[in-house]
């Protein structure tokens, strides 16, 4: 007994860190998504984005975007998925709106602004033009003359500008219906030397991500430099010295939790990126590609794709396989369990597109989960209505060797075997819910497709905590409980499912074990509290089935049933 | 070193996850017991080899009973 009260004593030392430091530590390597909604007053109110765009001006350098957007001449972008135009002087690609995604949930929320001019709130922006010897390419400063007024995915805009030495320049920038722009810059040589040429393409942003960068979700430069994609790159890395690299194919830019901007430059040509801070405190990604001699007289293109949108997982996959743009896709940080994640985010996909509702797809998904591992459930029964039979023959053992733990248990062992019986499920059945809970926990917590999903009543967003407690009366209270505590309703349903699923289990024979069982639903309770309501779901259906499931073998094996009563 | 890290697993298993699992072992000895003589006996490649082929049989329709490391 003593040495069950110690146990027992350190089991309720351990919950209470796992409690309080695995909420800390989970903050910061395991992020969750921050709620969206708050209920006060029993109406469901949006939390504001930190992220936002505000319309009215912060710091005393930055200015209004509408006045610096007015200052320079501009191409208007209009495609079914972006909103923005391009400034002339430079020229930068830097006003763009992704139309299909908003701030918050609100009906009228402002859409995700990705771009902004230098100068502004989160100045945000891309850049195109060229270096080499003996070239005089237009100036920072310079205003290009363009060949119409809106750039569509039906009509691409094609940019010019000369220089007195003859050299003249052209950029024609193409876009399509989602967010891929190709841009080709080309060089003609009308003078009378011949000259260097290699284009470069830059993406600059004034200041970090407002995303967490985790353990489990990579934020901020990223590259694919070959065949390998670097998530190792950190602001603070960039902040120490600038980080460069060469190679033939890949990518580099930078990338939110959902957006990310990415400059691609002709796959299969040589390139130098580097990733490094801005006076101002800014970062910038930008590559350059090998110098081209160009003689008198003749013309040189290179071709650059900048994807500049949302990390969509169809769209990556294809832009990756059809356009041939090296490990795209790789810009989702799905890590390396992405052979297991991909397959459960489609399937999930596949069955939101059926339901169009995502709380529904994850309870069949949960269901499809359970309906393949049945089988072992149904043989596990099978050995423990076996085992029933065996129980004389196993107590007389207990007696014989009641001196002799290990002895008694290698004689039960032996009588498995001679029986072909066995009513333990092994640890392969537990084990293999490990990986299915953490690739549904990122596919929830990094794919934009979860992003603002409803499921139903107050829950708007399934890949964020639940925000309504019974601590404030259901929000008709107004004040806002610790976070800690505030545990949503359907963490309590996580717990009240889990407690009853606790309960079929065959009750341990020791009493720290029996005691440990009675609190380990709560302790969950409180561990799973702050993470997407969709990851509960998936846990409360799974626990649920597990009860019914449970139900229709006692059903089957009726003499179980007394045996368990008993 | 990579042996150390593994064998380093299988204590944590034992000594946390495990204890508040219902028990669950159909062999003699357990998966991680199993693991750690492998590891130590073998090194990590085919010890940690071994170990995830026993995992992988230690199922409502894998073998059970005793069954030692090689």
């Amino acid at each position: 007994m003593k040495e069950d009260q110690k146990n027992f004593l350190l089991f309720a030392v351990l919950a209470a860190i796992i409690l309080i430091g695995g909420q800390l530590i989970a903050s910061r390597f395991a992020p969750a998504n921050p709620p969206v909604t708050k209920i006060e007053g029993g109406k469901t109110k949006v939390v504001p984005n930190p992220g936002a765009d505000p319309t009215a001006d912060t710091a005393g350098a930055i200015r209004d975007r509408r006045q610096v957007l007015a200052e320079a001449p501009r191409v208007e972008i209009d495609t079914p998925t972006l909103k923005g135009s391009i400034n002339l002087k430079g020229p930068r690609i830097d006003d763009l709106v992704l139309v299909q995604y908003k701030e918050t949930i609100a009906r009228d929320s402002a859409p995700i602004r990705l771009f902004s001019p230098s100068g502004t709130q989160d100045a945000y922006f891309a850049g195109f033009g060229w270096a080499g010897n003996g070239l005089q390419p237009p100036s920072a400063d310079t205003v290009w003359r363009a060949s119409g007024t809106a750039l569509t995915p039906s009509t691409p805009i094609t940019l010019d500008a000369a220089n007195a030495t003859g050299q003249r320049f052209r950029i024609q920038i193409a876009v399509d219906e989602d967010y891929l722009f190709t841009v080709r810059q080309t060089v003609l040589n009308a003078g009378q030397q011949p000259v260097q040429v290699a284009s470069y393409g830059l993406v600059n942003r004034a200041a970090k991500s407002k995303d967490v960068d985790g353990w489990t979700v990579q934020v901020g430069p990223m590259a694919v430099e070959n065949n390998s994609a670097n998530y190792d790159i950190n602001w603070t890395d960039v902040d120490k010295e600038p980080q460069r690299f060469s190679a033939t194919t890949g990518w580099l830019g930078f990338t939110d939790k959902y957006w990310l901007t990415a400059m691609i430059p002709e796959q299969g040509h040589s390139f130098d990126g580097q990733f490094r801070t801005t006076p101002r405190q800014g970062y910038q990604a930008d590559f350059s590609g090998a110098p081209v001699a160009l003689a008198p007289g003749k013309a040189v293109t290179q071709t650059t794709r900048l994807f500049a949108g949302a990390k969509e997982v169809a769209l990556l996959d294809r832009y990756t396989d059809k356009q041939g743009l090296t490990m795209l896709d790789y810009g989702i940080d799905w890590g390396w369990f992405r052979i297991v994640e991909k397959p459960i985010f489609y399937y999930l996909d596949w069955l939101f597109r059926l339901t169009t509702n995502f709380g529904v797809a994850i309870i069949l998904l949960t269901i499809t989960i359970r309906l393949l591992l049945f089988p072992i459930a149904q043989k596990q029964f099978a050995s423990m209505a076996k085992m029933r039979v065996l129980q004389p023959k196993m107590k007389a053992l207990q007696e014989k060797y009641k001196d002799d733990k290990a002895r008694q248990q290698q004689e039960i062992m032996k009588l498995y075997k001679e029986e072909k019986a066995n009513p333990l499920a092994g640890c392969l059945p537990t084990l293999l819910q490990i990986p299915i809970m953490y690739a549904l926990y990122k596919v929830l917590l990094l794919t934009i497709e979860m992003r603002h999903q409803p499921f139903v009543a107050w829950i708007k967003d399934l890949s964020a905590p639940d925000p309504l407690t019974p601590l404030n009366l259901f929000g008709l209270l107004n004040f806002t409980p610790p976070h800690m505590i505030a545990i949503g309703v359907v963490p309590i349903l996580l717990g009240i499912s889990m407690y009853f699923q606790f309960k079929l289990n065959p009750q341990p024979m020791d009493e720290a074990q029996k005691q440990v069982f009675a609190i380990l639903p709560w302790v969950l309770m409180f561990v799973m509290a702050p993470f997407a309501v969709g990851l509960q779901v998936y846990w409360i259906t799974s626990n649920t089935l597990t009860i019914l499931q449970q139900r229709i073998l006692y059903a089957r094996h009726p003499q179980l049933k007394v045996a368990a009563a008993k | 070193m990579i042996a150390r890290l593994l064998i380093g697993v299988a204590r944590f298993w034992q000594r946390y996850p495990s204890v508040v699992l219902p028990p669950s072992c159909r062999y003699q000895p357990s998966c991680s017991a199993y693991a750690i003589t492998a590891v130590e006996r073998y090194g990590a490649a085919k010890g940690g080899w071994l170990a995830i082929k026993r995992i992988a049989r230690c199922h409502p329709f894998g073998g059970h009973g005793p069954d030692p490391v090689p």
